[in-house]
């Protein structure tokens, strides 16, 4: 075997450390992993810029489109307060109870040997209507003549109106005497109390066939 | 094998390195890849919320467009309810103009006066006002009487007439001394 003598053997292992070492092998590193980074925040970037132009874009039409629709807003809320208020006032007014046709059966019940002092109508707080009627009626039997006309009263009313009422509340006979006809004529006072629902009455069902088996 | 021994030296400098790369990493994703991701992020959140909007707001204007169509008699029969109530206070005009409708109904000496107003429960009539009058009728031929009621609850399809009284005048029997407690719906101006 052949002698070998490796004169430059310091300046070898120098060159050797030189190219080991760990700051430079570092440096070497960081720089690598550093373009990476700086690569992928680039490609970041890029694809930030494109999200920003449609951003930009959808904003646009937004910004064309958005009166339109704040006015359709606002005009669909303004409609639907409308509708409400009419549907509540259209309520108010169909709940309502009318006197005047009432005024007119009344008119029509009372007959010539009658006379109604007063009338007293309250629309209650159910809906229901109470009214307290007074007046005289004059005839050979007075309290029968009170009697037609309440019972003209509930017919008249029970057409129209439903859970109808008429009860007296007073039936006097008077001293009075009065001229009717030529003939004198007894008098007595009544007061009626009426009550009454404005709505229409049911008519009644017809009565249920009941089915006969047979034998 | 040969053993890899490390200096002191190339310890401390590979230590150095190692801080440097966590330096690095901390810089980058603190300082600039995180602000772009989360500027990113809300910036595809806002135009998620801007498609959406606009997706909406096709709805919302045929949607309008349909409402217009639906409550055109609502719209009419609205104005003409609000027509009923006049500019100004309603004490200044209501008592005229009834006095003026049942002049017109053959009953003179009519006399309104208010008994006083309050708001509605309902929160749709915000707007409007319940206003109660006493309307005193001191002279009414029944038969008359009767007639202007009903032409009254036509006219006034807001007035609703809770309390009617009628008396016999002892003098003069052919007419009443009639009373009527009645409340009208009206708009706030």
């Amino acid at each position: 075997m052949a002698l070998h003598l490796n004169l430059l053997h310091e300046e070898i292992l120098e060159q050797r450390q030189r190219q080991r070492d760990p700051l430079k092998i570092g440096i070497m590193v960081l720089c690598f992993v550093g373009v990476l980074m700086v690569l992928y925040y680039m490609w970041n970037g890029y694809q930030a810029l494109g999200i920003r132009s449609r951003l930009n874009q959808v904003q646009a039409d937004w910004s064309k489109v958005e009166p339109n629709v704040t006015a359709a807003q606002k005009r669909s809320a303004e409609l639907n307060s409308i509708i409400s208020t009419t549907k509540v006032l259209d309520g108010m007014i169909d709940d309502r109870f009318f006197w005047g046709p009432f005024l007119e059966k009344l008119s029509r019940c009372v007959a010539l040997n009658a006379q109604i002092t007063s009338v007293d109508g309250t629309v209650l707080e159910n809906n229901r209507v109470s009214v307290a009627i007074e007046g005289l009626a004059a005839g050979r039997e007075p309290r029968a003549a009170a009697e037609e006309l309440r019972q003209l009263l509930l017919e008249q009313l029970g057409q129209s109106y439903s859970d109808v009422k008429v009860e007296f509340k007073v039936l006097e006979d008077l001293d009075t005497i009065v001229k009717i006809g030529g003939g004198n004529m007894a008098m007595a006072r009544f007061g009626l109390g009426v009550t009454f629902n404005p709505g229409a009455a049911k008519p009644t069902p017809p009565p249920a066939h009941t089915k006969i088996s047979r034998p | 094998m040969k053993r890899f021994k490390l200096t002191k030296d190339q310890i401390q400098k590979g230590g150095l390195s190692v801080i440097g790369f966590i330096v690095l990493i901390y810089v980058y994703f603190s300082f600039f890849l995180g602000p772009l991701n989360s500027s990113r992020s809300s910036m595809r959140t806002t135009i998620e919320d801007i498609q959406s909007k606009l997706a909406n707001s096709k709805n919302e204007m045929i949607k309008a467009t349909n409402l217009e169509k639906q409550a055109s008699n609502a719209t009419t029969r609205f104005a003409a309810l609000k027509a009923l109530s006049q500019e100004g206070a309603p004490i200044a005009w209501f008592p005229p103009r009834t006095k003026a409708f049942f002049a017109n109904q053959a009953i003179d000496k009519t006399t309104t006066r208010l008994e006083g107003s309050v708001p509605f429960k309902e929160p749709d009539l915000s707007s409007w006002m319940r206003y109660n009058w006493l309307i005193d009728l001191p002279q009414a031929d029944f038969s008359a009487l009767g007639t202007a009621v009903a032409a009254l609850e036509n006219a006034e399809p807001l007035l609703s007439i809770g309390k009617i009284t009628i008396r016999a005048l002892p003098d003069d029997p052919q007419f009443q001394q009639v009373s009527l407690s009645a409340s009208t719906a009206i708009l706030k101006r």
